[in-house]
C-alpha cells in the first residue's frame, strides 16, 4: 500500500511549482493513495522483454526542410503574443528578477 | 416562433444546409442569424457556450453568400454553423480551455483545423464549454459554468467535450469540434445522442490545440449523422508541417461514399472483456440492439478477446497524468495573460509568482493530475509506474493488432452508463475515471473510434446510448462506412 505523507505532498508541490492550500492536502493525499493503490494490479502483468511504447505514433525521425519561417506565419503576429504578456517593454517580457529575489 | 425555429434547426444537417444554400432556400446570413436567435434563449438553460462570435460569424456567412451569388462552387462545409471546443485556437477569440489560468487569453492564431474549416467556408459560432484543460468526463470541471444535458437538464452532457456535444444535440450548432484524449469526444456524444469521431492518432494536426496528453490527444468532429462526421473529418485531416506526428495518408473515395457491397464484407469482433461487469442493464440491452441491427446489414459478427484490456485504466491513468504534468508546466501565470499586470502584492521572486499563480489558477482535478503525474515521473518511482505503463501500453496495442488479423472492426459500448446526475460523481475521482473505461484503450493504441447513437432520441425519458466502432489505423472509412449504412436502417 502506498502512503502519501505530508512531506511527499510538499515535495510534489515543489516539483510542480504549485502552492497547495492547507485545507485540500488531506483529501488530495487520500485521492492519490486510492489511485496509486489501484495501479498495483499492474504488478501481475508480465512485461519481460516487452519494448515500451513511447508515443502515439509508429513514425520515427521526422525531418523537415531547414527553411526560415517567420513567426507570424506560424503563430500569429509577435505583437498579439507580446500583448498577452502582463508587462512588456520594447517587445520584451517584463518579470521580476530571476536571481536575487526572495528565497523560495 | 421559437418552437417553429427549433423544428427547422433540429432537422438540419451539413448535407441539408449544402442543398438549401445551393437551391437558394435560405442564405448563409439568414441561417446564421437564426442560430444566434435560437441560442439566445436555449443556451440560457443548456449553457453549452463559453463565448459567441456573432459579428465574425455573420461576416463569414456573408462571404459565403457572395460566393454563391457570384456563381462560385461552394464546398460541403460552406455556411455550416459550428461550435468549437474552447481548447482550440480561433484567432481573435478567447481560448480559456475552461480554466481560470487562461481567463484573459485571446488566441493569436488559428489552429490548423480552424484554418481548414475557415477555408472550407464553415462558420464559427462560438467556443464550447469543457472540463478544465479537457480533464474530466462530465464538463463539471469547467471553471466557468456547468453545461446541462439538453435531453434532461439535471444530468451531465458527459465530457470533456460536453459543450460541443450539447450544442449539437440542442441544435445550437450543426456540427462541432472536440478533442479526445481518453474518450472526450465519444463519451459526451454517447450521453447526448450525437455522433462523435476520434480519428487515428496522426490523422489530424494538433497544432493550435491546447495540449493535454500529447501522445493521446486527437481533434475530431461531433455531428448529427455519421455522414456529416465523415464530411468534417475529410476537411480537417491532413499532414501538417506544424505537427510532426501528423501523417500523410491517402484516403479513398470510400470515406465519403461507402459502398454497401464492400461494407458487407467487413468482419466485426465483439471483445468479451467489454461485455462483462460494470455496465448497466439498459445500456447493455441497447448495445445488444445495435449488434442485431449491424448483423441485419449482412455483416459477420464474431467473438474475440483482448486480454490486456483490464489493465488499460491503470496504464492510462499513469501515462496521461505524466504527460499532463509536463504540458501544464507552460502555464506560469505570466504568459497567456492570467495576471493583468504584475501587482504590488505579488511575490517578489519569479518562482514565488509561479507557485502562487499555479496554485490559484488551476482547478482541483488539474492539480490532482499534475501531482499524480509528477509522482509517477519522479526519481525512484519512474520505473515502477511510468516505464511499466509504457510496456503495458505496448501489450494493449499488440492485442488490437492481433485481433485485427481476424476482424476489420471492433464493436463495443461507449460508456458503462447513460448520462448521470450533476454532482453524482464529483467527489470520487475513481468513479469518474471509470466513465472512460471503454474508450481510453483506443487512445493508448492510437486507433480511430466512432460513437454512434443506437437509435434516434425519442424524448421518452430514457437517456441516449451510443455504441462504439473501432477501426484499424487510418481506416476511418470502415467504421464510418458501417455507421452510414446503420443510420439509414
Amino acid at each position: 500500500m502506498t502512503h502519501i505523507t505530508e512531506e511527499t505532498l510538499e515535495y510534489l508541490a515543489k516539483l510542480s511549482r504549485m502552492d497547495l492550500a492547507d485545507g485540500e492536502k488531506k483529501k488530495l493525499a487520500g485521492d492519490l493513495e486510492e489511485i496509486l493503490n489501484h495501479f498495483e494490479e499492474l504488478n501481475e502483468v508480465d512485461t519481460t522483454n516487452v519494448e515500451p511504447m513511447t508515443g502515439g505514433t509508429a513514425q520515427r525521425n521526422v525531418f523537415r526542410e531547414d527553411d526560415a519561417n517567420t513567426r507570424s506565419e506560424i503563430n500569429g503576429s509577435s505583437k498579439d503574443i507580446i500583448d498577452a504578456f502582463p508587462a512588456h517593454e520594447r517587445g520584451y517580457l517584463k518579470v521580476p528578477a530571476v536571481f536575487g529575489g526572495e528565497e523560495e | 416562433m421559437t418552437q417553429e425555429l427549433m423544428l427547422f434547426l433540429k432537422d438540419l444537417t451539413i448535407k441539408k444546409i449544402h442543398e438549401g444554400l445551393k437551391n437558394k432556400e435560405f442564405t448563409a446570413f439568414e441561417l446564421t442569424k437564426e442560430f444566434f436567435d435560437y441560442i439566445e434563449t436555449r443556451d440560457k438553460e443548456v449553457q453549452a457556450y463559453l463565448s459567441l462570435d456573432k459579428v465574425g460569424a455573420l461576416a463569414a456567412a456573408e462571404a459565403v453568400d457572395i460566393a454563391i451569388a457570384k456563381g462560385e462552387d461552394i464546398g460541403p462545409l460552406a455556411g455550416v454553423p459550428m461550435a468549437i471546443k474552447d481548447n482550440l485556437l480561433v484567432k481573435g477569440l478567447p481560448a480559456t480551455a475552461g480554466s481560470k489560468m487562461l481567463e484573459n487569453y485571446t488566441a493569436a492564431y488559428d489552429a490548423t483545423v480552424i484554418k481548414k474549416l475557415k477555408e472550407a467556408g464553415a462558420i464559427v459560432i462560438g467556443k464550447a464549454n469543457m472540463d478544465e484543460f479537457a480533464m474530466g468526463s462530465s464538463t463539471e470541471n469547467s471553471a466557468f459554468k456547468i453545461t446541462k444535458n439538453p435531453h434532461d437538464l439535471e444530468r451531465v452532457p458527459g465530457g470533456s467535450s460536453g459543450g460541443s456535444a450539447a450544442a449539437v444535440a440542442a441544435h445550437m450548432a450543426v456540427a462541432a469540434l472536440g478533442t479526445d484524449t481518453g474518450g472526450s469526444i465519444r463519451q459526451p456524444a454517447s450521453l447526448c445522442g450525437v455522433v462523435g469521431l476520434k480519428p487515428t492518432y496522426g490523422a489530424v494536426s494538433r497544432s493550435g490545440a491546447i495540449a493535454m496528453a500529447s501522445s493521446l490527444d486527437q481533434i475530431g468532429p461531433l455531428t448529427k449523422t455519421v455522414e456529416d462526421a465523415a464530411i468534417v473529418f475529410n476537411a480537417i485531416k491532413d499532414k501538417d508541417p506544424l505537427d510532426a506526428t501528423s501523417v500523410d495518408m491517402e484516403y479513398g473515395d470510400d470515406l465519403l461514399h461507402p459502398k454497401l457491397e464492400n461494407v458487407k464484407k467487413l468482419r466485426i469482433g465483439l471483445p468479451k472483456e467489454y461485455f462483462v461487469e460494470g455496465m448497466d442493464e439498459y445500456t447493455r440491452a441497447e448495445v445488444n440492439k445495435a449488434i442485431e441491427k449491424v448483423k441485419s446489414l449482412g455483416i459477420e459478427v464474431k467473438d474475440i478477446s483482448l486480454p490486456n484490456m483490464k489493465h488499460a485504466l491503470s496504464c492510462y491513468y499513469i501515462i496521461m497524468p505524466a504527460e499532463v504534468s509536463s504540458n501544464m508546466a507552460r502555464f506560469d501565470g505570466i504568459r497567456y495573460g492570467r495576471l493583468d499586470e504584475l501587482q504590488q502584492d505579488e511575490p517578489k521572486s519569479l518562482l514565488g509568482i509561479y507557485h502562487k499563480q499555479r496554485g490559484q489558477g488551476f482547478g482541483k482535478e488539474v492539480r490532482r493530475r499534475i501531482m499524480l503525474g509528477t509522482y509517477v515521473l519522479s526519481s525512484g518511482y519512474y520505473d515502477a509506474y511510468y516505464a511499466k505503463a509504457q510496456k503495458v501500453r505496448k501489450l494493449i496495442k499488440d492485442d488490437f493488432d492481433k485481433a485485427f488479423e481476424e476482424v476489420d472492426v471492433i464493436l463495443t459500448p461507449v460508456s458503462p452508463t447513460t448520462a448521470f446526475k450533476i454532482g453524482e460523481k464529483t467527489s470520487d475521482p475513481m468513479q469518474m475515471y471509470l466513465s472512460d473505461i471503454f474508450t481510453l484503450t483506443l487512445n493508448l493504441a492510437g486507433l480511430p473510434g466512432v460513437s454512434i447513437p443506437v437509435r434516434q432520441y425519442e424524448g421518452t425519458g430514457q437517456m441516449p446510448v451510443g455504441f462504439q466502432l473501432i477501426g484499424k489505423a487510418f481506416r476511418e472509412a470502415d467504421i464510418l462506412g458501417i455507421g452510414q449504412f446503420y443510420e439509414r436502417l
